[in-house]
């Protein structure tokens, strides 16, 4: 018997009572799973705090399930729709196509357009083949003929490549020329590399086109007799404006194609002009095809668009200014947006209490990875509380199944310690199927940037630690507030970032008080644009974390599950985008750090990144700022100056990713430092973005801009602003269950951030006239 | 403190908290890190000059212009295997012949055709009739490589299907009276029977044992031909079979054609040999050498079924090469039952290397050579025979077409034995390694870290691993953190790191793999109780495995 394992996800993060939520399940050696709802509490086993807490909640749901094995398509690619077989060529035909390489060769054919289906070799394709030659190719269901380039296309050069083919004498000719320029491509002209090839041969048979194989641009079809039919040859890199034509075409056509970008009318059966459809907002993954035909191609596991093209002359760094320099179009065979599963339980959710939940799924002992939550956020219909818990999601998306530990050689000197792996963590390395974090690379080095939860998330669950930090990350560490709130018995409601950006202000409006994650780095405009106005409109907001408000980043609009990052040339980044692709595909708006954009994390939060090190965490120690009697009142019932020397994260409240005050970064000018964090470690570095050179003393033991700051600032109408400036800050509420001054602190400020009308110190802010 | 108390370092974190006493730990005295750099002036290893001149010519790539690249027709196969390829040392466009034995093929044969016009008048008679009975041994041999070589088989029965087909077909066209063409026919169904009867134990028999049988039945053959009277066993043999010469040709062109009628037989045989073992049948059996049978089972390959029907196939080729024989011959003699011929002819296989037509070739000219040319040094012919057979068995290993790899793999040991005597374990790269070095900044990184490394050694006393001890996490003294930088710093393969059994309760020391999808391996299996206990196992590893390399 296979080893039984059980993975799952739900097709919505954030649902109301009454809405439907699908759970998508996949099970190995077993086809049945014990189902329990459960209300998560506290997500970390730290002996120093509570420990593990859920609650079992009744569910008509609840019991056995049904599940089996399930197939992911893995791999991005474009299909075509062709009901009247125009691709089903079978004369003469001429395909081509620009092609810029991320990694041929090694070993792997990749298919760059045909229809071929790779199971039973029918139909004809052109590839790059396992030695990284250009190669056309066909079958006729016995046996395949093929012709091959002279040399290997070179990794990431933009080239034109075409293959044509006569039917009346079986002549096929291959084209292949580089199309560098100085800002395109890898290599320079100075470089001496010759990257042309034409190469001619008489073929022996003609090919056979069976009108059930499908047109795959960066992919073919294949089989497998559990599975059925699925894509194969996947392309790593990118495509721009491929082109069908049911002739042979000459060289002069072909080279006249190559310098202009635009494909020969004569003959043509589909012309898909990747730089069509860009708009001001972002694009799709339909690409046009301009052919008689319409035979326009939609992409499947979202190829990468916004990207340069082979004519991409360096000057426009956004194909909002140059549409027809970005008809670039990037493959990766690792990308997956949506495993797409066969449903395996529909839930219209019960009148529950808002909060974090999950199906919790035990196969047998339920131990290891036989065990399973799919976790969901409910929101409720209408406030029923002041105090709301808004939910990062976007940064649970960003870190979804990060695989630092194992492919990340900086991992180690970052974290300051050797990673702690568990089984989850080596199941998600050894499983291609569950996809990468907005932190790794593809397998063939290019940056990730799109992230979905429409696949497991290994990480998003309670009880899973960060590998390479030693610690509870996201989630499972914003749990800890969850478990702070419903300990001290504060009535709250949870909403996530999804509705945030979809709804805006009026969904914190009615809160008096809005409380961030441990870590809320990946922000949209909207949400950004909607905790600005909230604060200024009266609101109250508590910033529980570190790092945040960090990123700008972009929600697909259909598919709200699927967000985009560019990482560009500041912050600390885990890849940097190409030159010229640096705007969100899915929005049209430059990405990067929101510092960079005019838009720091001081101007609202007062407080922003700074540093970060994972070996250790230290105190805060309260500022004199903590004694004007604007602040003081957080500190009541408080002894001593030392406050969170305890914690479930490396042992105190200051640490992991921490922020600091900066008038010259927008921190409002009122603001307090009611705290703050110090004697952090050399692994403590000041963060890329704050620096204009490094030199030696940039660490925790020589720079004093290393820590973090307890700010505090009122805002217009009433609002005001605390922030922790630590992710640490958090995981020392569960410590001595509850009972410590960083939860005394916490409650005081949510206290009394959630009673109406005035502040506690409001009126202490007439002209200092000092005796002492 | 005196210079020869043990240094103290004192935590510069713990200034902010001045309350409490800062934390001290023992540590080393204070070491340059450019120690080893400045006491490294020179490479220990004597440098020589590498690089190898281009004495020969390399056809240029086409460029821009168009390469039409010709096929043998009616097949796929391109007239000469080959690759274009890009020079590494300039990035000029270059050809190379992948598999250049056709050219020495084409240039063989044409050898072989105009051989007879360089035979002297004297030898004419033997060397031309030696030269027939090359092509048609080569021919006998070709078929017998696809049974040994290609299938595996380990007959020694090849000889008697040829003998049995030339039997048969002599003693039908005499009592029948047929034509000369029917007989290569004939001798094909003799041939497929005989086949027929010995393939079928080779699917039960493996290796040795088969050999004997198909040594006992060439025996019988020979004791029943030797008494039989229908075959001759009063005239020791059995003759009056018809020849494809025509009768009215004189002696010196009757031994020409009948060599170039032996060379086209021993073509015929090449025909064969190609179209078995280079294409299905051949694949499929190469996938299933001796002792890896169950793994190429299991891959659902029929390789049972493959070598009878290489068997069969051989067994007709042989078959009707033994028709050809008989009416070459005339007839047929009890000698191609004989032991000695066997023997000889596994000589002319092994001498030319199994599993290579070339080699069946090449070592039946060799044999046949001293066998029938020189004739004069009598009975010295068979002791050359076994000394040339004893020298390929002893120091070849595949046969004289072997040698080339055999060189190659010889050269490639001696490389590394000379390197490794040159080169200093972890030690920089020595100009020759430096070729192999595609990534030059690979080099440069070789030297950073053994110098680091070497620096690094002298770090690590019982203070620094004492410190580490009590406190694996957080700010270290200089020494130790230099020690954890360089360690956290390695590349991901096989570089250790820890997993969870239990949270919090137990956990072990790994390895990761580096490569995306293999999962980390276990090196030990102790367990440790806390994540503290287990970050110093994994330190003391990485500091036992720095003093090792």
């Amino acid at each position: 018997m296979a080893e039984q394992k059980i993975f799952g996800y739900a097709d919505k993060i954030s649902v109301k009572p009454g809405d439907d939520i699908g759970f998508y399940v996949h099970a190995d050696g077993t086809t049945t799973v014990e189902a329990q709802l459960v209300r998560l509490i506290h997500g970390d086993a730290h002996p120093a705090g509570p420990g593990y807490r859920e609650q079992e909640v009744e569910c008509d749901l609840n019991g056995n399930w049904t599940v089996r094995k399930q197939y992911t398509q893995v791999g991005a690619f474009l299909t075509v729709a062709d009901p009247d077989g125009r691709l089903a060529l079978d004369g003469s035909f001429t395909l081509a196509t620009f092609v810029y390489p991320n990694s041929p060769g090694h070993g792997k054919r990749q298919c760059l357009m045909g229809r071929w289906d790779a199971f039973g070799n029918r139909g004809y394709g052109l590839w790059l083949n396992p030695d990284g030659l250009l190669e056309f190719g066909y079958g006729d269901g016995q046996e395949v003929d093929y012709l091959d380039g002279e040399v290997p296309l070179l990794k990431s050069n933009w080239y034109f490549v075409a293959a044509t083919f006569d039917a009346t004498t079986g002549v096929a000719t291959l084209y292949q020329e580089g199309v560098a320029n100085r800002y395109n491509s890898l290599l320079s002209k100075v470089a001496n590399v010759d990257f042309r090839s034409h190469v001619r041969e008489t073929l022996r048979f003609r090919p056979v086109n069976p009108p059930d194989v499908p047109f795959i641009l960066a992919g073919a079809q294949d089989f497998h007799s559990l599975r059925g039919r699925f894509v194969t040859q996947c392309l790593n890199g990118k495509l721009d404006r491929p082109a069908v034509f049911d002739r042979a075409m000459t060289r002069e056509e072909l080279d006249q194609f190559r310098q202009t970008g635009a494909a020969p009318a004569s003959g043509q059966v589909a012309f898909w002009d990747t730089s069509l459809g860009y708009t001001d907002k972002g694009i799709g993954d339909r690409v046009v095809d301009t052919g008689p035909y319409d035979l326009h191609a939609e992409g499947y596991n979202r190829p990468v668009r916004g990207q340069t093209g082979f004519n991409w002359n360096g000057w426009d760094d956004c194909y909002r200014l140059a549409p027809q320099q970005y008809g670039g179009i990037e493959f990766h065979d690792d990308a997956i947006i949506d495993c797409k599963w066969e449903l395996t339980k529909r839930l219209k959710v019960p009148p529950l209490l808002s909060g974090a939940y999950a199906y919790r799924l035990w196969v047998g002992d339920g131990k290891g990875l036989r065990e399973e939550y799919i976790v969901f956020f409910v929101r409720p219909h209408r406030p029923t509380a002041p105090i709301l818990f808004l939910v990062p999601t976007g940064s649970y998306l960003a870190y979804a199944n990060e695989h630092l530990s194992f492919d990340a050689e900086i991992m180690q000197p970052l974290a300051g310690q050797s990673p702690i792996v568990s089984q989850h963590d080596i199941e998600l390395y050894e499983t291609a199927e569950f996809g990468l974090s907005l932190y790794d690379h593809h397998g063939d080095g290019a940056g990730v940037c799109y992230s979905t939860y429409r696949r497991p998330i290994l990480n998003m669950r309670p009880k899973a630690r960060m590998s390479s930090m030693g610690v509870t990350w996201q989630f499972p560490a914003d749990l800890s507030i969850i478990a702070w709130l419903e300990h001290m018995g504060h009535a709250y409601d949870v909403v996530t970032e999804e509705d945030l950006h979809r709804e805006g202000e009026a969904l914190l409006k009615p809160y008096r008080v809005v409380l961030s994650g441990t870590h809320p780095e990946y922000i949209s405009e909207a949400i950004l644009n909607a905790t600005e106005d909230y604060i200024a409109g009266g609101g109250r907001f508590i910033y529980l974390g570190g790092n945040g408000y960090y990123w700008n980043v972009g929600y697909h609009r259909d598919d709200p599950w699927c967000m985009e990052v560019r990482k560009l040339n500041s912050g600390m980044r885990a890849w940097q985008a190409r030159p010229g692709e640096y705007y969100l595909a899915t929005t049209g708006q430059k990405s990067g750090l929101w510092k960079d954009l005019g838009r720091p994390p001081q101007k609202v939060l007062g407080v922003g990144f700074i540093s970060e090190g994972f070996d250790s965490s230290r105190p805060f120690r309260r500022m004199p700022d903590g004694w004007h009697r604007r602040a003081d009142w957080m500190f009541k019932g408080i002894e001593g100056e030392i406050i969170g020397d305890f914690g479930l994260a490396h042992g105190a409240a200051g640490g992991l990713e921490i922020d600091r005050y900066d008038l010259a970064l927008g921190t409002p000018p009122h603001s307090l430092i009611v705290a703050s964090s110090g004697g952090h470690s050399d692994n403590y570095q000041t963060v890329v973005e704050e620096i204009l050179y490094p030199y030696p003393g940039l660490s925790g033991s020589h720079d004093y801009r290393v820590r973090a700051d307890m700010v505090y600032f009122t805002a217009p109408n009433n609002g005001a602003v605390f922030s922790t400036g630590s992710i640490a800050f958090s995981q020392s509420l569960p410590y001595n269950n509850f009972d410590n001054n960083v939860s005394k602190l916490l409650d005081n400020i949510v206290s009394a951030f959630a009673s109406e009308g005035r502040l506690p110190g409001w009126a202490w802010t007439a002209e200092e006239k000092q005796w002492r | 403190m005196t210079d020869a108390a043990q240094p103290v370092w004192i935590d510069p974190t713990d200034c902010h908290y001045p309350e409490a006493p800062a934390r001290e730990a023992a540590t080393n005295p204070y070491l340059s890190h450019q120690v080893t750099w400045n006491e490294t002036r020179a490479f220990k290893p004597r440098m020589c000059p590498v690089g190898r001149l281009r004495y020969y010519y390399k056809w240029p790539g086409h460029g821009g212009a168009l390469w039409w690249r010709t096929r043998y027709w009616p097949t796929r196969r391109r007239v000469l295997q080959i690759r274009g390829e890009y020079n590494p040392k300039t990035k000029r466009r270059e050809k190379t012949i992948v598999d250049k034995r056709p050219i020495w093929w084409a240039l063989a044969f044409l050898a072989m055709i105009l051989a007879p016009a360089v035979v002297p008048a004297a030898g004419w008679n033997t060397v031309m009739s030696a030269a027939a009975v090359f092509g048609i041994y080569a021919a006998i041999n070709l078929c017998w490589m696809l049974i040994i070589g290609t299938a595996g088989i380990f007959s020694l029965a090849s000889y008697a299907v040829v003998g049995a087909a030339a039997y048969g077909t002599t003693y039908l066209a005499i009592q029948l009276g047929l034509p000369w063409w029917l007989l290569p026919l004939i001798g094909a169904l003799i041939g497929l029977a005989f086949g027929l009867i010995i393939g079928l134990p080779a699917m039960r028999l493996d290796g040795f044992y088969y050999a004997l049988l198909t040594l006992g039945v060439v025996e019988l053959c020979r004791v029943y031909v030797v008494q039989s009277r229908e075959f001759g066993s009063a005239t020791g043999g059995i003759y009056g079979a018809p020849s494809y010469l025509p009768a009215s040709l004189g002696q010196m062109p009757r031994l020409l054609f009948s060599y170039y009628a032996a060379l086209a037989l021993m073509v015929f045989a090449l025909v064969v040999y190609r179209f078995i073992d280079g294409k299905r049948l051949g694949r499929v059996l190469r996938m299933a050498p001796e002792k890896r049978e169950a793994f190429a089972q299991a891959c659902g390959v029929d390789f049972v079924r493959a070598r009878i029907m290489v068997f069969l196939i051989s067994s007709t080729a042989l078959g009707s090469i033994g028709g050809f024989y008989a009416c070459h011959f005339g007839g047929a003699s009890p000698n191609l039952f004989s032991f000695d011929t066997v023997l000889l002819s596994l000589a002319m296989l092994v001498i030319g290397g199994i599993g290579r037509s070339e080699g069946a070739v090449a070592g039946t000219a060799i044999v046949v050579f001293i066998d029938r040319v020189l004739i004069d040094l009598g009975p010295l012919r068979y002791i050359l025979i076994g000394a040339i057979m004893l020298g390929v068995v002893l120091f070849l290993r595949e046969g004289l077409f072997g040698i080339k790899r055999q060189f190659r793999t010889w050269r490639d040991k001696k490389k590394s034995e000379r390197r490794a005597t040159r080169a200093e374990k972890g030690g920089e790269m020595l100009p020759e390694e430096a070729t192999e070095t595609e990534d030059k900044d690979q080099i440069y990184f070789r030297r950073f870290d053994k110098m680091q490394r070497d620096f690094l050694k002298r770090l690590i006393t019982d203070a620094v691993i004492e410190e580490h001890r009590t406190r694996p996490l957080g700010q270290h003294s200089e020494a130790l953190e230099r020690l954890l930088i360089y360690f956290r710093r390695q590349g991901q393969v096989d570089k250790y790191a820890i997993m969870v059994l239990e949270e919090f309760r137990a956990y072990r020391i790994v390895a990761l793999s580096g490569h995306r999808g293999t999962a980390p391996r276990v090196v030990e299996d102790r367990n440790y109780a806390s994540p503290d206990e287990a970050y110093h196992a994994l330190f003391l590893r990485r500091v036992q495995d720095l003093l090792e390399s």
